[in-house]
């Protein structure tokens, strides 16, 4: 039962990649496309003068590093205020914290960069990576708020108990006690929500920052090697992602088994 | 009457469900003795402590503990809070700390104890229930029993001037029950005041100097251990021994 199950399955999978294969050789063929993937590594890094200097797609690779790396920051900082807000005894620091949350994760994330580059970076007089920078982390924070406060709610009522009783302040229990047990609980949600990040940093092309996708449309529009151009885009992104997926993966195995 | 730790008057509380848990209690405990509170569950004895602890908000009556009255003074209950320790029914230890740390962080952020005086103070209570070498286990490392044990030295590293315990070997797997109840005999003996809320009536007649014992939030009968296990007075008392022991 098993062993023909498993022939069948095997069967299966040879099969469906073959046919992807046949596709993707016929599809080629019919494109009628002109493959230049030579052409690409000039677009990473190119030699000048003898010297190794970056090419246009690893400049744009830097500006989204950049702009991720901040903003992760700035998104876990935003995260921690918002989430103590929620979970604070002011009805108004709640409210204040609710309709931000709510404002953001019911507008797209465009729109929210947009109104950022047009309409608030004039009148207080942002620069173009600062007003990105800000609608991305305000965009994340928010998701990341979320993602804090689900792990605050979820520590068990016998730790703040326990640190109540013996005298400890809110902020050293903040500090000591809720702090180290939450994070290490939610750091698999919270890296998720850096792929995330990273991803939707893409965005950030449409208000004129020169990250990975604005070159890489910079050069297609130039050079008309749509298909090279965006299989190597994609690529890069995959690199930056795929470090914070397996740090999830191996967190969520060495703290998934025990506890 | 002059040397009370531990003095409630009238004391009330209700839920925000609605439920009335404490219709009126009055205890006094004085220092260096071991009141032992008995009764069915439902009966209001672990609130009492909580209220003690200002882990729930009382209703009405009052609490004072070593002249501080608990009141909504900050400072005034964050006093009673470091002079009342008390140990609960699931240990709650922080489980990312080490034993080590477990017992010195309040030390150091409450008591402001410089480090190397509070490891000091920590590994003599170490030494007192018999954990030395676990000093730099993690608590998911330990039994329960031994779990409790540290629980109950990282209250008494406050120095405070009562110590209750709520059911604190009810959690434990029989075996683990003795090694905690020895600890707290030890206390006992050490002249420690202590207010234990338990089920382990050989504790509580043997360790005990006065017995209260509770039914539907109030004190029903309240005597020296020996003749409150011997000649229990009323009903409610008599049936709840009969049906015990």
């Amino acid at each position: 039962m098993n062993y023909r199950y498993s022939i069948k399955s095997y069967g299966g999978s040879v099969l469906f990649l073959g046919l992807l294969l046949l596709l993707g050789i016929s599809g080629y063929d019919r494109l009628n496309y002109n493959w230049q993937w030579y052409r690409i590594p000039g677009y990473l890094i190119r030699l000048k003068d003898g010297a190794p200097v970056t090419g246009m797609l690893v400049d744009g690779l830097i500006v989204t590093l950049q702009i991720s790396f901040l903003s992760l920051f700035l998104t876990v900082g935003i995260g921690i205020v918002i989430a103590l807000m929620r979970l604070s005894t002011s009805p108004m620091l709640r409210l204040i914290a609710l309709v931000y949350v709510e404002i953001i994760r019911n507008t797209p994330l465009l729109i929210q960069l947009f109104v950022m580059y047009f309409v608030i970076s004039p009148v207080v007089g942002l620069s173009p990576f600062v007003s990105a920078l800000a609608a991305l982390s305000l965009f994340e924070g928010a998701y990341a708020s979320e993602i804090i406060r689900s792990g605050i709610l979820g520590l068990p009522r016998g730790q703040w108990e326990a640190a109540y009783s013996l005298g400890l302040s809110s902020y050293d229990t903040y500090i000591g006690v809720v702090f180290p047990q939450v994070m290490r609980q939610i750091l698999p949600m919270l890296a998720g929500q850096g792929v995330s990040l990273i991803k939707d940093s893409a965005l950030v092309s449409t208000i004129s920052i020169f990250d990975l996708t604005m070159q890489g449309r910079r050069i297609v529009s130039e050079t008309f090697l749509t298909f090279e151009i965006w299989f190597t885009v994609a690529f890069c992104y995959f690199l930056l992602t795929a470090p914070l997926s397996l740090l999830i993966a191996r967190i969520e195995k060495r703290f998934g088994g025990h506890d | 009457m002059t040397d009370a730790v531990l003095v409630i008057q009238d004391l009330h509380k209700r839920f925000d469900d609605g439920l009335v848990a404490l219709r009126g209690i009055d205890l006094t405990v004085r220092r260096g003795e071991v009141v032992c509170v008995i009764g069915p569950s439902g009966a209001g004895k672990s609130t009492l402590l909580r209220l003690v602890n200002g882990l729930e908000e009382k209703t009405r009556g009052s609490i004072v503990v070593d002249g501080i009255p608990l009141d909504q003074n900050r400072r005034n209950r964050l006093r009673i809070r470091t002079e009342t320790g008390i140990v609960f029914q699931a240990f709650n230890l922080f489980p990312h700390m080490t034993v080590r740390d477990n017992i010195n962080l309040a030390q150091i952020k409450v008591r402001k104890r410089k480090k190397r005086d509070a490891e000091a103070v920590t590994v003599g209570l170490l030494e007192k229930i018999g954990l030395c070498d676990k000093i730099d286990a993690y608590p998911s490392q330990l039994s329960g029993g031994q779990q409790q044990r540290v629980a109950i030295a990282r209250a008494l590293a406050m120095q405070p001037s009562v110590m209750m315990f709520d059911e604190a070997t009810s959690a434990l797997d029989p075996e683990m029950v003795g090694e905690v109840l020895e600890v707290m005999k030890t206390l006992a003996a050490e002249g420690m005041t202590m207010l234990v809320v338990t089920h382990e009536m050989g504790f509580a007649r043997e360790v005990g100097d006065r017995i209260v014992f509770m039914d539907e939030g109030v004190v029903v009968e309240e005597g020296r251990s020996a003749d409150f296990f011997n000649f229990p007075k009323t009903e409610r008392a008599k049936a709840f021994l009969a049906r015990i022991l």
